[in-house]
């Protein structure tokens, strides 16, 4: 029997909440299951809508497009939202003024 | 001795010959499915010449997707790049609101096309299906119309390589709208048209 992915405490500041994430789901798909109004636009790595903060934690990163994050932005804590998957509980802030 | 040629300026020289080809297609029939066509089977051609596009004289994505542009006219010109996508990089459904057309010089990228169901009166809500299919791999190339919808995949374990060319430069691109079926969702980066 297949074993379920394991699950961490995402918390996004933005929105005060703290959801379940899967280790097997980017931390945007856990946010629009759980209803959060999370910017995003291709979802796929290209555009940087989803743009945040990783304040506290490990994700993975799924591919990506260099222009949607960089080498220096990915030292200085930033990361895709819709390209990262949790690998510890984490802390997100999107920097997006608005959702899309 | 003889000089070495030098391949940069080969081919800058034949992107410029290349790009004037295209304009004299449009300039005498416009933009539309046939002159699209002709377009593609132009671009497909130019990919084939390897010793123009030595992998060498483009850096490699650092993440996993990179645009190195070729040629890219002023005001509303064309842009022309060699695009590299390794393995898995991959983007979800979008309309470029502009024509573009691809084609590879190495590596196999999957291009999957939709067509839009709903009737768009819901905000931030859309639906797509499956339309076709085509993996773009040298010799081959897509082209597509403004609006038409796509989706696309590096697959196979090589990089795939290859020229793209847009009807405005990707610097001067109108909105791009990204479907979602997933989310049964639609969301829109900001045009750049207003860019200078």
């Amino acid at each position: 029997m297949a074993r379920a992915p394991k699950t961490f405490q995402v918390t996004i500041r933005n929105s005060g909440q703290t959801i379940a994430g899967a280790a097997d789901r980017t931390i945007l798909q856990a946010a629009i299951a759980a209803g959060i109004d999370y910017p995003y636009a291709c979802a796929t790595g290209n555009c940087a809508t989803c743009i945040s903060k990783l304040e506290d934690g490990k994700v993975s990163l799924l591919p990506h497009a260099d222009a949607a994050l960089g080498k220096v932005q990915l030292k200085s804590g930033l990361t895709l939202a819709c390209r990262a998957r949790p690998r510890s509980d984490v802390t997100i802030n999107w920097l997006a003024r608005t959702s899309s | 001795m003889a000089i070495p040629f030098d391949v940069a300026a080969r081919r800058a020289r034949a992107c410029k010959t290349f790009l004037e080809q295209v304009h004299s297609t449009t300039a005498a029939e416009g933009i539309n499915p046939s002159t699209l066509h002709a377009i593609k089977l132009k671009l497909v051609a130019f990919a084939k010449r390897a010793d123009l596009f030595p992998l060498a004289d483009f850096a490699m994505p650092v993440a996993q997707g990179r645009n190195h542009p070729l040629l890219v006219e002023d005001n509303d010109g064309h842009g022309l790049y060699l695009t590299i996508g390794l393995p898995g990089k991959e983007a979800a459904p979008h309309d470029h609101g502009i024509w573009c057309a691809n084609a590879a010089i190495s590596g196999r990228e999957r291009h999957v096309f939709y067509r839009r169901t709903d009737d768009g009166r819901e905000s931030r809500r859309a639906t797509v299906v499956k339309v076709g299919e085509v993996v773009v791999e040298p010799g081959t190339g897509i082209v597509m119309a403004d609006h038409d919808i796509h989706s696309t995949e590096v697959v196979g374990d090589q990089p795939a390589v290859g020229l793209s060319l847009y009807g405005y430069a990707l610097t001067r691109f109108p909105s791009v709208t990204w479907f979602h079926p997933e989310f049964r969702s639609v969301r829109a980066t900001p045009s750049r048209r207003h860019a200078a």
